[in-house]
Formats: C-alpha cells, structure tokens, sequence
C-alpha cells in the first residue's frame, strides 16, 4: 500500500490519472449522460482555449524569476477584437489571421521587454498591461460584441470531422505537438528549463537570458492571439471581454499540472492533463446546472488544495527517502 | 543627535508628490470646474475606501506579497453589515462582528501563505474566487438598499469647513506610518520585505509577521467595508471587483514596489499615489475623455511607475 502510494506521491502524471479517473466516476454518478464517448470528445472543444493559454503560461513560469504572465486573458480578448476588426475592414480571413498573430506577438513583446529587459516584477508589469489589454479592447468595440463572420468561417470551430472538433484536430493538437518539440526536443526549451532552476548557472553557460526570456513572453502572446481566433469561430462574435478570467484558469491548469511557481520544475504533459480535468468539470458542473460563479470557486478550491497536496506529496517522498537510506 | 534614526520617506515619495502636484496645476488649467472645493470633497469621499485599503495593501507588498482578495473581502463584509443594519442589531456588535471576520479573512490568507510557503498570488487569487462565490450565494442576485448606519454622519460631517473623512483619513495614515517607521513591528516588516532570510536570522519570526500583516490588510477591508455601506447605503453584486487593482496602481505609484523592494516605500507615498489615481479619474471625467480608456491609463501608470523604478534601482546601491 505504501509503495502504490509512494509511485503516485514521486510522479505527478500518476497523481494526475488518479484525480482525473475519481472525477469521471464522480460525473458519471452526477450524470448519466456524461460518460459517452461522444460526449467525451465534444467536451474538449471547451478547452481549446485554455489549452493554448495555459501552455504559454506554464512556459513563463518554468523560465523562473518569478515568472507569470496575467495579461494573457486580456492579450486572448485585444487580438480577437483585432480579428474582428480586421475582418470588418474588409480583409481576408487569412489575412486578418496573419494581423491577429503579428499582434499577438507584439503584445507578448511589449511584456517580455518590461520584464526581461527593464526587469519590472512579472506580476506587476503584466497586471498593468493586462489593464492596457483589456481597456483597449472595451475602447476599440465599444463594449459591443463584433459580429457578422463570413459563414465559412464557422468551419474552423462549429464543425467536427471524423468526429473530433475541427479545432482540436487541426490547430490544438498540431500547435501542442510544435510546441512539446520546441520545448523537450531543442536547446530552446533546455534553456528555458535551465533559466528556471538556475538563472546563474544559465548565464555562466553563455545563454543569453534576455533573449530566451523575451521568446518565452512572445510566445504566450502568440498562442493567446492563437486561441482568441479559435474563440472567436466558436462563438461567431469577437467580444471585449472573451478572455476575462482566463488567466485565472489558465494559473490553476499550470498549478495543478505540476509547474512550479518558482520556475524549473514540470511538465507540459501534466499541464494537459490539468487542462482535460478542469474542462471536465467545468462542463460536468455546466450539466449539473451550477453557476459558472460557482465554476470559479471550484478552481479556487482546487488550486489551494493542489498546491497543499504539493507540499505533502514532497515531504512524504522526502520521507520516505530519508528512512529508505 | 536623535534625527539619525529618524526613518525619513525617500527621495521616490517626494517624486509622487510632484506628479500629484503636476497633475492638479494641469487639470486646474484645463477644466475650469476641477479646483472648486465641492469637486474636490466628492473626489476624498469616492475614494475613502481605496486610500484606507492602500495601507492595507502597502503593508503587504512591504513584505514582497500582494493581496489580490482585499475587494471580494471587502464585499463580503459589506453584505455581513448590510444584513445586521436590516436586522437592527447593536452597532457596536456590526462594527466588532465586521473587525472579527475581516482579521478572520485575513488570518486565512496569511496561514495559507505563511505555513505552507505558497506564493502570495496565487493564494489570493484562489481566496478572491471563493469570496466571489460567497458573496454571489449571500446575495442571490438581489440588491440591499436603503442602509444608513448610524456612524454615517462620519462621511458627511465638517470641522472648520474640512470635510471630517479627510482629516481621518489623514490621521490614520498618520498613525500607520509611525508604526511602520518606529515600532518595533512596523521595522520588521521592512526587514522581512527587504530580506527574509537575513531577518529570519536576526530572530524576526518572518512567518509570524507574514500572518500579522495579513490579518492588517483584512481588518483594514472590513473598515472600508464600512466606509462603503456609509457612503452608498448599499450592495450590489460587483462590489469591490475593481479595488484590488486600484490599491495596487495606488501603492506601485506610491513607490512601494513588489518583490523584496522593502528599501523603498512607506504610506506617504501611498497617500500620494491614492490622491493621484483619485484626481486623474476625476479629471478624466471632466475633460471629457471615453471611460473605457481610464483603465487604460491607470495600467500606464502602473506599467510606467514600475519601470521607473527598475530602471532607477540600480543607481546609487551597488548590486
């Protein structure tokens, strides 16, 4: 018993599978209706956002110094607005796609220059420019929602082929595969690691921590401006305040996937299974009829009680560690 | 002979100041109905509740941690009072209830934080969510309206012509700031926030002064609880969802940075910092520019206080 204990206590992947197969029995028992395979694969639609989201947010982390981006929820609404003003203004959707990402990119520059280059807090500068965000997108629309899509374009996220949502199967999973090579399979992603651990250690090896750091950023932008296209398609309507609250979950997601709030330690691939549980509750909570309020302090919940697990689990490994030797 | 231990604000409070007094030469020139005395009495009442959290928050952000939960805090004691007014309990008994849960509160995010070495944020986002969630099920989607406490004569009345909130205002900012300067804890808080491994060496009980500071910052909510109930006489639903960021605008501009940045920082800045991000709402207002965009500007200046900051940090301390 101790020893099953222990292999779920060292690896969090294992912790996770355990969490996420308790939650399915729990759904299943709320609801009968939940526990269809066809259900199973619509409900991950719901998460293509926080995916793409919570993967920019858990690479900020892991590159340390206090790392965390809270500005992506707002990056997600300001380069959807883009989107749709751009397309509004007569352009292609292929070309307002192009604008979307080159401004994205420019709003993960403009974090990654305040923290990697002037070093301002990570928190503080990206709670100022998530004010900026925000502010400019509520200015820009008006605070009316910008409707009036070509239809063709509710192909990228209304429709689903061999069954599996559109977005998940052309944009998600192929974004996700890049970025686990950029990460676990190219001297990119050892840098980034490497900065979070040790950040003196990475300069004497002559990695150029400005440089790294500012991707890092540029690179949560970009994948903000990616799901804020993929939102947009979802809902038809390009609104202000799409990605409001989104920096919350996508915190929790990384949290609970196992990132390290003080940079170094996790795994992306805990963090998509983070990603698979809390889409799985939010929708088995939505099916319940719970109120999305409620959806909130579940993750707050589930946040604090992930990271006092964190603590235990360590000490318990550290434990048993010790009396093994 | 004793001024060499006077604490003295630094040099970065008294760049506040200018900025404040910049602004209101500018706005005083630009609209002609900014400097009247009317005008600036509704600007300290509207922002009672910022300027009393600030302290709270500059406290906390002494320490190197931010307190992102103080406005769902706020809101939760706001509808505790709110439903004591109605039920016509003793309003000694509302004001001690409403001090007990605001420590309360405050003590839960401290332990969190101390005990179990979670990061500031992250606890408090978590706590700001659930609070959240509180007020929505104490609510239910109604208002409660028609409060007036007894002490909200407080917020109206006049000494000498000066509205009675300022020259409060001012005393307890006065207070906070001798005991950050020359007691005994105030110092600690300065030494955990500016390096917690050396104060924990030099016998500073970092984890208890953690604790202590956050159950500050939750009592001091519950008395701008109480300010707000005595000002709108009542609660609605998205009460106190911008105060957070508003407090932490106010403390950066103040010069009371985050992370480790004890050196720098004290109320005064504050102060300064509130009565900043107080005129230049007002003065958005008047000169006529979209409200939409006032978030906007505040995010400026958060964004461009901070870089003034780290880029003048290196200058003068070697590092």
């Amino acid at each position: 018993m101790k020893k099953i204990a222990f292999s779920i206590a060292k690896s969090r992947t294992k912790f996770l599978l355990l969490l996420f197969v308790v939650e399915m029995v729990v759904l299943s028992l709320i609801s009968p209706y939940f526990f269809s395979i066809n259900n199973l694969v619509q409900v991950t639609q719901f998460g293509a956002a926080l995916t793409l989201l919570s993967l920019g947010e858990s690479l900020v982390m892991i590159a340390g110094r206090d790392g965390i981006d809270i500005s992506v929820g707002s990056a997600m609404s300001l380069s959807g607005v883009l989107f749709g003003l751009a397309v509004m203004n007569g352009c292609s959707i292929f070309t307002a796609t192009v604008i979307t990402l080159i401004g994205g990119i420019l709003l993960g520059t403009v974090n990654g220059l305040l923290v990697a280059a002037a070093k301002v807090p990570a928190l503080i500068a990206t709670l100022g420019t998530q004010y900026i965000y925000g502010s400019l997108a509520l200015y820009l629309t008006g605070g009316i929602p910008i409707s009036g899509f070509p239809d063709s374009f509710k192909a990228l996220s209304l429709e689903s082929t061999f069954g599996i949502p559109n977005q998940i199967l052309f944009v998600v999973v192929p974004v996700t595969f890049v970025v686990f090579i950029l990460v676990y399979k190219m001297k990119f992603g050892r840098r980034v690691y490497l900065l979070g651990t040790n950040p003196e250690a990475a300069k004497y090896t002559g990695i150029r921590e400005k440089q790294i750091r500012m991707c890092v950023y540029m690179l949560a932008g970009l994948l903000a401006a990616v799901s804020a296209i993929i939102n947009n398609s979802w809902l038809m309507t390009a609104r202000a305040d799409a990605g409001s609250g989104m920096e919350m979950q996508a915190i929790t997601v990384a949290v609970l996937g196992g990132i390290g709030v003080a940079g170094g330690v996790g795994h992306l691939g805990g963090v998509l299974i983070g990603v698979i549980i809390i889409t799985m509750m939010n929708s088995g909570l939505q099916i319940a009829n719970v109120n999305s309020i409620w959806q909130l302090a579940t993750l707050g919940f589930i946040l604090i009680i992930a990271i006092i697990l964190n603590h235990m689990m360590e000490r318990f490994v550290a434990n048993v560690e010790k009396s093994r030797k | 002979m004793l001024k060499k231990y006077v604490p003295k604000p630094g040099r970065r409070e008294y760049v506040t100041f200018l900025l404040l007094v910049v602004e209101i030469i500018l706005f005083g020139i630009l609209a002609p109905n900014f400097l009247t005395v009317d005008n600036l009495i509704r600007v300290i009442q509207n922002n009672a509740e910022i300027a009393m959290v600030s302290i709270g928050m500059t406290i906390v952000m002494l320490l190197g941690g931010i307190d992102l939960s103080v406005g769902s805090v706020m809101g939760v004691i706001a509808i505790v009072i709110g439903y004591m007014l109605q039920a016509e309990v003793n309003i000694f008994l509302i004001i001690l209830a409403a001090i007990v849960i605001g420590v309360g509160v405050g003590f839960l995010n401290g332990f969190l934080i101390a005990r179990f070495d979670i990061p500031d944020m992250i606890v408090t986002i978590a706590t700001m969510n659930i609070w959240k969630a509180v007020i929505f099920a104490l609510l239910g989607g109604k208002w409660l309206t028609g409060l007036n406490p007894g002490y909200a004569v407080i917020t109206r009345a006049k000494v000498l012509g000066i509205p009675l909130l300022l020259i409060l205002i001012i005393i307890i900012y006065a207070g906070f700031y001798y005991f950050l300067m020359y007691r005994r804890f105030g110092r600690h808080i300065y030494a955990t926030g500016c390096n917690p491994q050396a104060a924990n060496l030099s016998g500073i009980n970092v984890k208890r002064v953690k604790l202590v500071s956050y159950c500050i910052s939750g009592g001091i909510a519950a008395i701008a609880a109480m300010l707000y109930i005595a000002r709108m006489g009542s609660v609605e639903m998205t009460i106190g969802s911008d105060l957070a960021i508003a407090c932490i605008a106010a403390v950066t501009i103040g010069g009371t940075g985050a992370k480790g940045n004890g050196k720098r920082g004290s109320v005064i800045g504050t102060l300064a910092g509130v009565l900043f991000i107080a005129f230049l709402k007002n003065g958005i207002v008047i000169l006529g520019i979209p409200s939409l965009l006032e978030n906007c500007f505040i995010g400026l200046l958060i964004v461009l206080s901070v870089l003034f900051d780290a880029l003048t940090a290196g200058k003068g301390v070697a590092q």
